[in-house]
């Protein structure tokens, strides 16, 4: 009798626990926290670089230089946000676009000695190998999480391993060239007066947000974000919508990857190597919550932006590389701190965790 | 299938398995020196296990930093940055002042760096209940970036006498006409005391427990009675700590301060840890199979070019071992819960 009394109640509690987390995230919708905030910090920020050093700052070569650099950074920052989502994390996804770069050059250069006007016409289906490459990376990953049961930091931490030191082993620690040069002049090239690999990154944000509001499978990545056992009970299968995120990762990898040859016609197996960090401070800044559950794909890039203003306005006013590190790991804890109160009020993120448990109780 | 085992061999087996697969480590441990040895026999020489030992020593002591920190069900990859920020603070001002505190006065302070680094790291974590990957990757950057902006950038290329003195001992000096000599270094006597330390600490002392019990559930941790955060804290501190004597040790060896050294390894540590049986959910790790697994790396990133591997194929070497090692543990979890699930179902 008790049993099956338990049984009931666990089962209410979980349809609460969806509710809420459905009411959650409509009010989340509405009222766009992360949005607005960023667009406030970016102002500032940018503000406050014009005024110390207007001439520089305001240069259009500065200007184009941030929409040149943001492209790269923000779409692998859309995959580690993805990956924060589902409450996981991916470190392979540099390494991801190292390998997928690397593929492009190696391949497209030994063609080009044998036979120059077949490496040309073959061009879009060796970049198309690098996103394979990508999907590939993502896929292993994927099965490592959700089939093996390894925690995604572990997993993604063995797997970067792995992608690095095969991207060593075949590049031989060098630095590569002899990317597709139509590639390269694609991202040299301007469209509707912007870089187009500044147009690059807005369509692929563009797909993302589409992906994660309009499509069940991305509607399914948010909840099981949100609240992994009420997306069990809700009969979310959480290894197909695993599988399905770190694949998406891995592809927004490979396609990172052909933006760093569009951008720089080298590749090499330690490309990169700081952005790890950097996409992590990133996703935080923009509003996704570590802990999975929240994460806004507006927040993500116009903190990609406000992180390459800062990085420019460093350099404009003679800050060094170090110090634009400091900034980046004092944002990041800074910022975790002050969404702390918050993401107390709001505690259903938490609930997969041992702390705020003690507080639904309370209020039951 | 194992039912027609012996019983009796099966407990000795599993006895001699360890409570973290200790047994299996040293075993594929010893396969591997084995192959190693079969397919160049020159590795298998008393020279050899002195470098390897000489090799693992400021390895083994990151590795107990971090073998605590992932018993209490955390993970702290800022420890590279806060042991080169210690030692090379240190031997700046030795340098700077013109004095020479002698090996120990210069662990004594640069212990207290670390301690304060790690305090900082620790009140981040256990204050504010944050995720401690991404705090420690967040302080890993801040504390390198300050030691290059603000402390100094230059290598040093003459730390203190006193140092360079202890480089230059060694306990066992075996020197062959033919070969290449045996040597044993000094420091192998602290790091083995530290790793007899941090393995009593662990099992016998309140704080030792306390840590187990905060891996295995803070929450009923914190119900049974014990101080959460302050543990938590002074896990950060004590993995600081740690991490500047391998600075300082560190600098010893190489008889030379870098600041940009040491930062990037981390994984390699991290891996030994998980590879020695600990839990990365907490509550689960012990001094023996750590210390195995930090041989286990180091052969593999020292002597696999012995076995006729190039040294091109390391890091992708830990990164399947790491990713083996851990999705052993992972499968193996989860049969366990699926036979407590249907255990418990039938014993209802």
């Amino acid at each position: 009798m008790t049993k099956k009394y338990k049984k009931t109640e666990f089962l209410v509690n979980a349809n609460d626990r969806v509710d809420n987390a459905v009411r959650e995230l409509i009010g989340r919708a509405r009222s766009n926290r992360g949005t607005s905030r960023m667009i406030l910090i970016l102002l500032v920020a940018f503000v406050f670089f014009t005024l110390l050093k207007p001439a520089i700052f305001l240069s259009p070569l500065n200007i184009e230089n941030i929409m040149v650099a943001s492209p790269e950074i923000g779409i692998i920052a859309l995959a580690m946000m993805l990956a924060m989502l589902t409450g996981g994390i991916d470190l392979s996804i540099v390494a991801i676009a190292n390998l997928s770069a690397i593929t492009i050059t190696t391949l497209y250069s030994s063609l080009m000695v044998s036979n120059p006007d077949r490496a040309v016409q073959m061009m879009p289906f060796i970049v198309l190998l690098g996103l394979v490459v990508g999907i590939i990376g993502g896929l292993f990953n994927g099965f490592l999480i959700s089939y093996v049961g390894i925690t995604p930091i572990l997993a993604t931490l063995g797997s970067m391993q792995i992608f690095n030191g095969l991207a060593i082993v075949w590049t031989g620690g060098k630095t590569l060239y002899g990317a597709p040069e139509d590639l390269t002049k694609l991202g040299k090239a301007d469209l509707l007066g912007m870089p187009t690999l500044f147009i690059a990154l807005i369509v692929i944000s563009g797909l993302v947000a589409l992906f994660l509001n309009k499509t069940s499978l991305g509607r399914k990545t948010q909840l099981l974000g949100v609240n992994p056992v009420a997306a069990r009970y809700s009969g979310i299968s959480s290894r197909q919508v695993l599988i399905s995120t770190y694949l998406l990762t891995g592809l927004l990898g490979g396609f990172a990857g052909i933006l760093f040859l569009a951008r720089n016609p080298t590749s090499s197996a330690d490309y990169g190597s700081s952005y790890v960090l950097l996409v992590i401070v990133i996703a935080v800044l923009g509003g996704t919550n570590p802990n999975g559950g929240f994460a806004t794909v507006s927040g993500v890039i116009l903190s990609t932006l406000t992180l390459q203003v800062v990085s420019s306005g460093f350099t404009a006013i003679r800050l060094s590389a170090y110090e634009y590190a400091i900034a980046q790991g004092a944002i990041l804890i800074i910022v975790m701190i002050l969404d702390q109160p918050r993401a107390k009020k709001f505690n259903l993120a938490f609930l997969k965790f041992g702390w705020p448990k003690e507080k639904v109780k309370n209020s039951l | 299938m194992t039912n027609s085992f012996n019983p009796k061999l099966l407990e000795t087996l599993r006895k001699l398995r360890g409570s973290n697969n200790e047994g299996t480590l040293a075993l594929v441990l010893l396969a591997l020196v084995a192959t190693i040895s079969i397919v160049n026999p020159v590795f298998f020489s008393l020279t050899t296990m002195f470098s390897i030992m000489r090799g693992s020593l400021v390895p083994l002591i990151f590795a107990l930093g971090v073998l605590i920190v992932i018993i209490s069900g955390g993970i702290d990859v800022s420890f590279a940055a806060i042991a080169i920020f210690s030692a090379y603070t240190t031997v700046k001002i030795a340098q700077d002042g013109n004095f020479d505190p002698g090996l120990i006065g210069i662990t004594i302070i640069a212990a207290f760096f670390g301690a304060m680094l790690g305090f900082l790291n620790g009140a981040a974590i256990a204050w504010f209940r944050l995720p401690t990957l991404i705090v420690t990757l967040g302080t890993q950057t801040l504390f390198r970036g300050i030691l290059l902006a603000y402390v100094g950038s230059k290598y040093i290329a003459n730390p203190p006498i006193s140092l360079d003195e202890v480089a230059k001992t060694n306990i066992v000096s075996i020197v062959n006409e033919q070969e290449r000599g045996a040597f044993l270094h000094v420091l192998v006597v602290p790091v083995a005391i530290l790793a007899i330390l941090v393995a009593w600490l662990l099992k016998k002392t309140m704080f030792g427990i306390a840590i187990y019990a905060i891996g295995g559930d803070s929450e009923s941790a914190r119900r049974v009675g014990f101080p959460v955060i302050r543990v938590q804290v002074l896990v950060y501190m004590l993995v600081g700590v740690l991490a500047a004597i391998a600075g300082v040790f560190h600098v010893t060896l190489g008889r030379n301060a870098n600041p940009q050294d040491l930062v990037g390894n981390e994984l390699d540590v991290i891996a030994a840890v998980v590879l020695g049986g600990a839990s990365v959910f907490g509550g689960r790790g012990s001094v023996l199979g750590t210390v195995l697994g930090v041989l286990l790396i180091q052969v593999i990133n020292n002597s696999l070019i012995l076995a006729g591997v190039p040294t091109a194929w390391q890091r992708a070497a830990v990164g399947v071992l790491l990713i083996v090692g851990v999705g052993i543990q992972a499968l193996s979890e989860k049969k366990k819960s699926k036979r407590s699930s249907v255990a418990a179902s039938l014993g209802e």
